[in-house]
């Protein structure tokens, strides 16, 4: 069962009755749940609660595997993505995602942040050096790399890695961006820096953010959903799920009596 | 503890590690014997000449072996050429589409066993569909029986370096929007790169020396041509042919030609699992 | 909420455009991989197809009888492929029996007892020796090794093994270096380093904690891989084993070079004998119109038979490494 707060704020993102299979096995039992626009959201529970995986139903990475499928409606900005009629590159081109494992590509830094925008867009050298450098800087990198944009995005340490590739997401200008764990293999320094940008990027985007570490909900986010084997236990604003829960098993989660 | 039978236990142990030590001795003795035959009859023949002059007529003095050579230099380039987009190509799509599809799963056994099919049968095959029916040896089908050895292990290896390119590099792809040929080709490919660079230089290395696919294709030409319709000189056949042979100058030459082929293919080697170590480290 | 909505439809078509190119890109892109795959299924069929049309003559001749009769007359144009067929399983099987003992002593020697600075160097060393081409161990079988099996390996065995009663006339005859015996011997050369780095890779799949566990009994290390890494290995190690068959089985050079090639059955391993892949290398060069045929379906034999013996491998890899799934 799901509790939709009710709030005046515009959704980004709407779903409605999502069930989700992986082969026989349901990893998502019936989800309802709101993403506003330009807040940031986050999924926590206990490991195989199934946030990661309802965090990719979002922009249907899943699709790439044979075996694993969604029912139900995924309704971004209106528009119903689990349909079959969904492109599924342009829906990606609007809903990013970082990973939990910085993935940098085996390419220059440059060409990294170019890469994303040359799918869709037709920029000329001039225009594609700001659009990189305006990425690098919201992602809070630019100054570290500016002076080696050509080198492998390889050569960056793990931290540096990992905002190049919000960098990159950031760079489509996407309407939401998805992150899965995005700290979960980095340093608390690169942490606290990655958190900081989180807050900065909801003044222009949605994020939906997935995290083990529930200070890091506390900390980062304006709405929490806590969800426990597959279904959506409790969601509302993360300053009353925090200190007023209404569920009793969000309250075990919290104060840490398993999981 | 029964003190015996742990002698006994003992004693074993003792035989099977000797027994294999000598193994490893054995075999480490062929290769250095091998290497070491090699080089004492090859060297003699290694000078100026051999590069510079062709096959001498039989019973002859002198002469060179620089028109199996350059044969050999061109059958192993074009095969190169052909071998090289067939091989990744294939490899890419088993790799990309390979989980999903019947064609992918029969063309991976198939290639399977053309991987350990006998080459000379690879050699009469190009010969029954190119050289009976053009009526004259070439190096056009010599390039061909070559690639049908080569291919497959392009393929093979292409496939396996791209499978080892973790999923979260080609889903970050995926996820800012691109098209899956681009994420298989400029992702993907590209961080498998140094891998397929591996298989195509072990492919080139086992081609460089075989013999029984070219008796039937490229024959043998004792002049110097780089004519690729007509029969191609190589230096394994003309090893082949030199070897068996009565006359000193002939053998003398076949040696130098083994030491050139076997030096070819122990660099190719070399660097092939110095790249694969690099892109290992990275 | 419909701010957001105009700003969703004025983006689409720019992007609708691209993403439909790309669609048309992605449709091109998995026709050309998917021909270029098919294109090494047609060649296999190919080659099949070939052998089985080039060969007919001679199966339309003599029928199936081809197979056992013991026979090879040019000039009559009386084949049969026994005596090749007989050729090639000998001396196979000669180097297996050789080969594959050594191959379990170096993987065993690579994974247990050798040193650990020394493993890389001489597994590499094993690696490029299974990397030289065959009709190096050709030469070297014809003009160092048979001289001095001459003059010293065979009076041996004919002084000892030569005197036993049944196995004795194997070893009689006149010494010359070549013969069954002597291809059998340089073809396990040949075939020693690609089974020894089989089995070392087989070897060292298995997990260090199992074997672990059996030297934590107290096992010693020849029982520790008898009774623990070999069963584990098992399948692996047959199929690698049924692949270096198969290579000896089909391998040219190295066994051309010594095996003298005259097309009878001899009782005795020194007697010079033929393989499929020997006749096909010598004759083939001189052979007119129906000898061409009885090549081609000797071609045909051998395929088949290293086809099987591939087949039977390839199951077993597979059968091996779903095992070590479970395990693992």
């Amino acid at each position: 069962m799901s509790i939709l707060e009710p709030s005046n704020l515009p959704n980004a993102i709407e779903v409605r009755g999502l069930n989700f299979f992986y082969g026989k096995f349901q990893g998502l039992k019936n989800v309802n749940l709101d993403i506003a626009e330009n807040k940031v959201t986050a999924f926590i529970g206990p490991s195989g609660c199934g946030k990661s995986t309802l965090l990719r139903t979002l922009n249907r990475m899943y699709s790439l595997y044979p075996g694993q499928r969604a029912e139900g409606e995924i309704n971004l900005y209106g528009q119903n993505v689990l349909s079959p009629k969904q492109d599924l590159n342009l829906l990606r081109a609007q809903v990013g995602m970082v990973f939990q494992k910085p993935t940098p590509f085996p390419m220059s830094i440059y060409d990294n942040i170019a890469f994303g925008v040359r799918l869709y867009e037709n920029l000329n050298r001039a225009d594609m050096d700001e659009r990189v450098e305006w990425a690098l800087s919201k992602a809070a990198i630019w100054t570290e790399v500016k002076d080696k944009l050509g080198q492998s995005g390889l050569s960056l340490s793990g931290g540096q890695q990992q905002r190049l590739c919000i960098a990159r997401s950031v760079a489509v200008k996407p309407k939401v961006i998805l992150l899965d764990e995005p700290t979960s293999a980095l340093d608390p320094i690169s942490t606290a820096k990655v958190e900081e940008l989180v807050h900065e990027l909801k003044t222009d985007y949605t994020v939906a953010i997935v995290t083990h570490n529930m200070q890091q909900a506390a900390r980062v986010s304006d709405f929490t959903a806590y969800m426990y084997l597959g279904e959506l236990v409790e969601f509302g604003k993360t300053d009353e799920i925090f200190i007023k829960p209404k569920k009793k098993e969000t309250e075990d989660y919290i104060t840490g009596r398993f999981g | 503890m029964n003190a015996n039978l742990y002698r006994k236990r003992k004693f074993t142990n003792q035989i099977g590690l000797t027994l294999s030590m000598l193994a490893m001795g054995l075999g480490l003795f062929v290769l250095l014997w091998i290497l070491f035959v090699l080089f004492k009859n090859g060297f003699s023949a290694l000078d100026l000449n051999m590069f510079t002059q062709s096959t001498p007529a039989p019973g002859t003095e002198g002469g060179g072996l620089l028109n199996a050579i350059v044969g050999s230099l061109l059958l192993v380039g074009f095969t190169a050429l052909f071998s090289t987009p067939i091989g990744i190509f294939a490899g890419v799509y088993l790799a990309e589409y390979g989980d999903s599809s019947k064609i992918a799963e029969t063309t991976r056994f198939v290639t399977d066993i053309m991987l350990s099919a006998p080459s000379i049968v690879l050699g009469l095959f190009v010969y029954a569909i190119i050289v009976a029916q053009v009526g004259h040896f070439s190096g056009w089908a010599g390039t061909v029986a070559l690639s049908l050895i080569a291919v497959p292990v392009v393929v093979r290896t292409t496939e396996n370096m791209l499978r080892l390119v973790p999923g979260s590099l080609r889903e970050a792809a995926f996820a800012l929007g691109a098209p899956r040929w681009k994420v298989a080709t400029f992702v993907t490919l590209r961080a498998a790169k140094s891998g397929v660079v591996t298989g195509l230089l072990l492919a080139l290395a086992r081609i460089s020396g075989e013999t029984a696919p070219l008796l039937f294709t490229a024959l043998n030409n004792q002049f110097f041509s780089a004519d690729m319709t007509a029969p191609m000189a190589n230096l394994p056949v003309v090893i082949f042919q030199f070897a068996m042979s009565p006359y000193d100058n002939w053998v003398r030459l076949a040696w130098g030609g083994a030491l050139l082929i076997t030096l070819t293919v122990l660099v190719l080697n070399i660097i092939a699992r110095v790249m694969f170590r690099e892109k290992v480290k990275v | 909420m419909s701010q957001s909505l105009a700003a969703q439809a004025d983006v689409d078509p720019k992007m609708l455009a691209v993403v439909r190119r790309q669609k048309i890109q992605d449709f091109f892109f998995h026709k050309i991989t998917a021909s270029f795959s098919l294109l090494v299924l047609i060649a296999l069929l190919g080659i099949i197809a070939s052998l089985i049309f080039n060969s007919w003559p001679t199966f339309k001749k003599f029928g199936f009888e081809f197979i056992w009769r013991v026979e090879w007359d040019i000039i009559n144009e009386e084949f049969g492929a026994a005596i090749a067929i007989v050729g090639t399983l000998t001396s196979a099987a000669i180097a297996l029996i050789i080969a594959v003992p050594l191959s379990f002593g170096i993987a065993l020697f690579l994974t247990e007892t050798c040193p650990v600075w020394l493993r890389r160097p001489l597994g590499t060393a094993v690696e490029l020796l299974a990397a030289v081409p065959s009709i190096i161990y050709g030469m070297f079988g014809l003009f160092i090794f048979a001289p001095l099996f001459a003059d010293y390996g065979q009076p041996a065995l004919q002084s000892t093994l030569g005197q036993m009663p049944i196995i004795g006339p194997m070893f009689g005859g006149a010494m010359n270096g070549i013969g069954m015996l002597a291809a059998g011997l340089i073809l396990a050369f040949m075939v020693l380093p690609f089974i020894a780095a089989v089995m070392r890779d087989v070897f060292e799949i298995v997990p260090p904690i199992l074997r672990e566990s059996a030297y934590g009994l107290g096992c010693t290390t020849w029982e520790v891989v008898r009774h623990v890494v070999l069963p584990y290995t098992q399948k692996g190690v047959i199929g690698g084993i049924m692949l270096g068959l198969g290579r000896a089985l089909g391998e040219t050079m190295a066994v051309t070079f010594v095996i003298g090639n005259s097309n009878r059955l001899a009782a005795s391993l020194f007697a010079p004998g033929t393989s499929i892949a020997s006749t096909l290398a010598n004759e083939f060069g001189e052979a007119e119109d129906f000898h061409i045929s009885t090549l081609f379906a000797l071609g045909l034999l051998l395929f088949v038979i290293t086809f099987i013996v591939l087949a039977i491998a390839k199951i077993l890899i597979i059968r091996a490494e779903k095992a070590k799934g479970f395990k693992t």
